[in-house]
């Protein structure tokens, strides 16, 4: 849990920063009863110091507690204020009311301490009185916003302008600055509205950061991204809100493109089937096997290559390798059963015997040739047949 | 008679014995299997039976066993020693590679030797003419690669193309066109088949020398980003040859009396792999104009070259999309290859390839079209190779798809996926992941897909993801279960290793981390020498890791002075020289110590208090007064400001002869003169 804490102390001290800052003077102006609640939670902390600086300091002091997380806590918070600064900045109109805003918030941390010591509730206007004299503090929040955390640094100019042009005229600058109150008020509002959803982005990414190993590398690295993002070169153009939640992206997820339509396999293999292999089909084809082809890893796998590419006589190893019919062997060798047309016994029988001995033990010729070769003896002793019962 | 009888019956046992398995098919399926397999069931299974079959013997059916089984069981049984290198470099232990560059080399010039073998036999057929072999191996024979046909014919034509002669196929086509006779269109397709593959004059010997040559593929993937101009003539134009204006193909098409689809589809798929997008792209438009429907193939080709046609993004696209919608209407069903397609254009369309990227996917699983290795790894190109990382679920559920299934190869890009899912999750530092993706690898062949240079661009990965992320033991139990038979570190592992040993506290491992820095060839990095020693002398160690380390500093002292055949001898620096001081003084090599000190002088630096601080201890400790008064020496020459405090410290630490007092105080003078311009030498 101390996670999600860190999420909230964080979001609220860096991704709220602006946002929270402006209400909470505003509150404290206008007086309804959250501010003093407001101010109750800053007087626990006891730190004449400015805000900004105490809401960090105590994420430091969670930090410490919890080291692994707290570096992704700051990264995202600080992601979720950039966001947010991001949004806010757009509009012109906007930008100066974060200046304002940020006017009115320097002028409180003064007004926290006569809080403290009064512990009354006055009207924002006799408030106001001491608030001009404190010109002088403007350049500070700017060093201390500097110092702090990424404030762009157009905004920060922009801050800087507004604070020397601010006019010396008492009156002036109440009125001025009440009229930017009553804008604040309104934008605080809308912003509250988005700056939730940021925080709930903010602690979905924390949920997630959580998930994975809090080791050492992870620290490091988000230290080294942080460092990255503070000089600003590294903003990401495409953060802006819609786009940033990589994590509800899933594979299962999500429209389809809805250009093709599922066919039948019939019809796809009617339209595969149309024509032989060119010359692109077959180099793709070697493309392909060369993928996965791998030079032989033991002597065993290399005798597979050499049989496969013919080199090696092939396993089992026996006496018909290299023969081109499919005869097996005792085709070749048990020829009694071609002899059934011969006599029964006499020379004729004794010689064709002596003649399948001979072929039986002969490699050269193929079981065709053998039996042709029968055949010629068969047919031979049928022609001489009339001859043979003369004798 | 007998065998027959006996044969007969077996034959009746057998169907007795089948019909049985019948019966039982439901429990003994497992059984009716093996029986097939080996005989040796069938007979335990009679046994069994004993009161069907008697004393009948059964003749096992003679099974026929194919060529590479017995040699598949064989190899299967071998597993890989790692201790041992690649059973490829093998044969010759003096050749046995030591790093990457010599296994590399070694490996290509393997290869290269057995493609000059075959080129001696190409080109000299007439000396190979005895066939020696019986039976004939015809692997090992020349190919017959002159035409048979002679004359000028479309036979003889037809013969050049399926012989791939591009030259002669052209000369051929060319003498029968002025000869009047017409050439068939499937012919004449055929003959521009092959000038679009080869690019137009380039000859099929070329093309099979660089078939093995994957040489140049890990460059391509660091530059791509970057320049993807140049790397589209890298990659679509491997064999270097560049799509001309006039070529013999466009030639040729030109003068074509009739084209057809085939015609078309060919030139588009030439002009895209030989780097010429928008003639491919003008082309197409030519094929819709004359109602002709393109093949998938082409589309596919289309689509990879969209990212030259189109600048933006968001066009690129929305061309993607044109492509599309129009195979939907030539009535093209589109293969993996496709959609690998589009993903590989996405990759080059910045965010909003993040954002189309899984709808492409979600169209795939719609059109039951299984992803391969090539589609996971554009996916995770497009999510985790952008400027920052961001925790996603993505590459999780790639992962668990990828270990549900087992793939073949069926794109080209498949071999990259390993590399990249693992350089996610290097740069996710999530080596849970990790452990996971190299599982997945292991699993079945998944391991083919790694060639060399993709074996090492993984396995480094890993390896400094490990050293990041695990403890030493594991790290160190990895790191001998890797080197050398999977890959060899490179300076940047061996870093990581040694930060990793540093982390864990484990600096006593170093002097065998050392001799395998050795044995990689990495002894003359200058860095990884200084990070070495800077770990060694930081702290004191026990007697006996400072002896070993020592000994380390001696090899380091010999790496420096020693030159090779053609290398200069490396250049001392400051701080190298301090810690190896240090270390020798702190093993108690007095003589040693003071040897490397007076590099000092030669190279014009200036060792640190704290080195010489060391070494007047290792002084002290073995009792050299003589090595100490010449430190003060040394000092004084340098000017040092510390001179003093050596001097008295050398005065009261060691008990010194007259003689030696004296030289001690003759030293005093010339240390004030010189004192103010050392402090401008120091840096």
């Amino acid at each position: 849990m101390w996670s999600r804490v860190a999420a909230w102390g964080g979001g609220a001290g860096g991704g709220g920063r602006l946002a929270a800052r402006g209400c909470l003077a505003a509150r404290l102006l206008t007086g309804p009863p959250r501010g003093r609640q407001a101010a109750g939670a800053v007087r626990q902390e006891r730190r004449p110091r400015s805000k900004i600086q105490k809401l960090f300091s105590t994420s430091t002091v969670l930090s410490t507690k919890e080291d692994g997380l707290t570096a992704s806590a700051d990264s995202t918070t600080k992601t979720a204020s950039k966001s947010q600064e991001d949004s806010a900045e757009t509009p012109k109109q906007k930008l100066l009311n974060i200046i304002g805003n940020m006017k009115v918030e320097v002028s409180s941390k003064k007004k926290f301490q006569q809080l403290k010591t009064h512990e009354t509730k006055k009207q924002a206007m006799n408030q106001l009185e001491g608030l001009d004299s404190k010109s002088s503090t403007f350049p500070k929040t700017t060093e201390d916003i500097q110092r702090g955390k990424p404030l762009n640094r157009e905004l920060v100019e922009a801050a800087s302008a507004v604070a020397s042009s601010l006019p010396l005229n008492k009156e002036q600058t109440e009125s001025d600055l009440l009229a930017q109150l009553r804008r604040h008020e309104e934008t605080t509002d809308k912003q509250k509205k988005g700056g939730t959803i940021n925080i709930r982005n903010v602690i979905s990414d924390m949920t997630i950061k959580r998930e994975s190993p809090a080791q050492r590398g992870v620290r490091i690295s988000n230290l080294i991204s942080l460092e990255l993002e503070e000089d600003g070169k590294r903003i990401r153009p495409e953060r802006l809100a819609p786009q940033s939640s990589d994590s509800r992206r899933s594979l299962k997820v999500g429209r389809r493109l809805n250009i093709f339509t599922k066919t039948s396999p019939d019809t796809e293999k009617a339209l595969k089937t149309e024509s032989s292999p060119t010359i692109w089909d077959v180099e793709f084809a070697k493309e392909i096997a060369a993928v996965t082809e791998q030079p032989p890893r033991n002597g065993f796998e290399e005798m597979i290559q050499w049989t496969k590419e013919g080199i090696l006589w092939e396993f089992p190893i026996d006496n018909e390798a290299g023969m081109e019919d499919d005869a097996a062997f005792h085709e070749h060798i048990f020829l009694e059963k071609h002899l059934e047309d011969f006599p029964k016994q006499g020379p004729i029988r004794h010689f064709m015997e002596l003649v399948i001995c001979g072929l039986s033990k002969n490699p050269y010729l193929t079981v065709k040739q053998k039996i042709e070769h029968i055949e010629w003896f068969r047919k031979y002793f049928e022609e001489k047949e009339e001859l043979l019962q003369e004798i | 008679m007998a065998a027959r009888r006996l044969g007969g019956s077996s034959w009746q046992q057998m169907s007795l014995l089948s019909r049985r398995w019948c019966l039982q098919a439901g429990s003994a399926g497992k059984r009716e299997q093996n029986r097939y397999s080996s005989s040796s069931t069938t007979l335990e299974k009679t046994v069994e039976n004993s009161e069907v079959t008697r004393e009948e013997i059964v003749l096992p059916r003679r099974k026929t066993w194919d060529k590479l089984a017995v040699l598949q069981a064989l190899a299967s049984t071998v597993n890989r020693d790692p201790t041992a290198a690649h059973y490829m470099f093998q044969d010759d232990p003096f050749l046995m590679p030591r790093n990457t560059a010599n296994s590399r080399l070694l490996s290509l010039s393997k290869e290269s030797g057995r493609s000059a073998a075959k080129y001696i036999i190409k080109e000299f057929p007439q000396y190979f003419d005895k066939t020696t072999s019986e039976p004939n191996i015809p692997c090992l024979m020349p190919e017959n690669l002159t035409p048979q046909i002679e004359g000028v014919s479309e036979a003889a034509l037809k013969e050049r193309i399926h012989l791939r002669g591009v030259k002669a196929s052209v000369d051929l086509f060319d003498q029968l066109l002025q000869a009047g006779s017409p050439v068939s269109l499937e012919t004449t397709n055929s003959l521009l088949d092959l000038l679009c593959f080869y690019g137009d004059g380039e000859s099929a010997q070329e093309k099979q020398n660089e078939q093995k040559g994957d040489l140049e593929e890990p460059e391509e993937n660091t530059s791509e980003q970057r320049s993807p101009k140049r790397q589209f003539q890298k990659s679509l134009n491997s064999s270097g040859f560049r799509w001309r204006e006039n070529s013999n193909a466009e030639r040729i098409f030109k003068i074509m009396p009739e084209r057809n689809a085939h015609s078309y589809c060919t030139m588009i798929r030439g002009m895209v792999k030989h780097g010429a997008p928008a003639k491919a792209y003008d082309m197409y438009t030519d094929l819709l104009n004359e109602r002709h429907k393109a093949d998938v193939h082409t589309f596919n080709a289309l689509i990879r070259a969209v990212p030259y046609l189109k600048e933006k993004f968001a066009e690129r696209w929305a061309l993607v999309k044109d492509f599309l919608n129009h195979m939907v209407q030539q009535e093209v069903q589109p293969n993996v290859l496709t959609f690998n397609a589009v993903l590989k254009t996405l990759r080059r369309c910045g965010g909003v390839g993040r954002g189309v990227s899984l709808s492409v996917i979600q169209e795939m699983n719609a059109l039951d079209i299984e992803p391969s290795l090539a589609t996971y790894e554009h996916l995770l190109h497009i999510f985790y190779r952008s400027v920052e990382l961001q925790p996603s679920t993505i590459i999780a559920e790639i992962l668990e798809e990828v270990e549900k299934r087992s793939f073949t190869p069926q794109d080209p890009d498949d071999a990259n996926f390993f590399p990249t899912a693992m350089q996610a999750c290097c740069d996710l530092k999530d080596i849970k992941l990790a452990y996971r993706l190299n599982k997945s690898m292991e699993k079945g062949d998944n391991w083919k897909f790694l060639d060399m240079d993709r074996l090492n661009a993984y396995w480094s990965k890993f390896f400094s993801l490990l050293c990041m992320m695990e403890q030493i033991d594991v790290v160190l139990k990895w790191y001998k279960e890797m080197t050398p038979s999977l890959f060899y570190p490179s300076t940047r592992s061996m870093f990581d290793l040694l930060q990793a040993l540093d982390a864990a506290n484990h600096l006593e491992v170093i002097p065998s981390v050392w001799e395998d820095i050795k044995q990689l060839g990495f002894s003359r990095k200058q860095d990884l020498l200084e990070e070495l020693l800077s770990l060694m002398s930081r702290e004191e160690h026990p007697e006996e890791t400072q002896l070993a380390f020592a000994k380390c500093a001696e090899d380091i002292k010999a790496a420096h002075e020693q030159s090779g055949r053609d290398q200069a001898p490396l250049e001392w620096t400051g701080s190298a020289l301090g810690h190896v001081v240090v270390l020798f003084s702190r093993a108690g090599r007095t003589q040693d110590a003071w040897n490397m000190m007076e590099h000092f002088q030669q190279i014009n630096r200036i060792p640190t208090d704290q080195v010489m601080d060391e070494f007047l201890n290792c002084a002290k400790k073995t009792n050299c007064p003589d090595e100490a008064i010449k430190l003060v020496k040394l000092a004084a020459s340098f000017g040092l400001p510390s001179t003093l405090k050596f001097k008295s410290r050398t005065e009261q630490e060691f008990e010194l002869s007259e003689k030696q007092k004296n030289t001690l105080e003759s030293i005093q003078s010339d240390s004030d003169s010189s004192d103010s311009d050392s402090d401008s030498d120091r840096d």
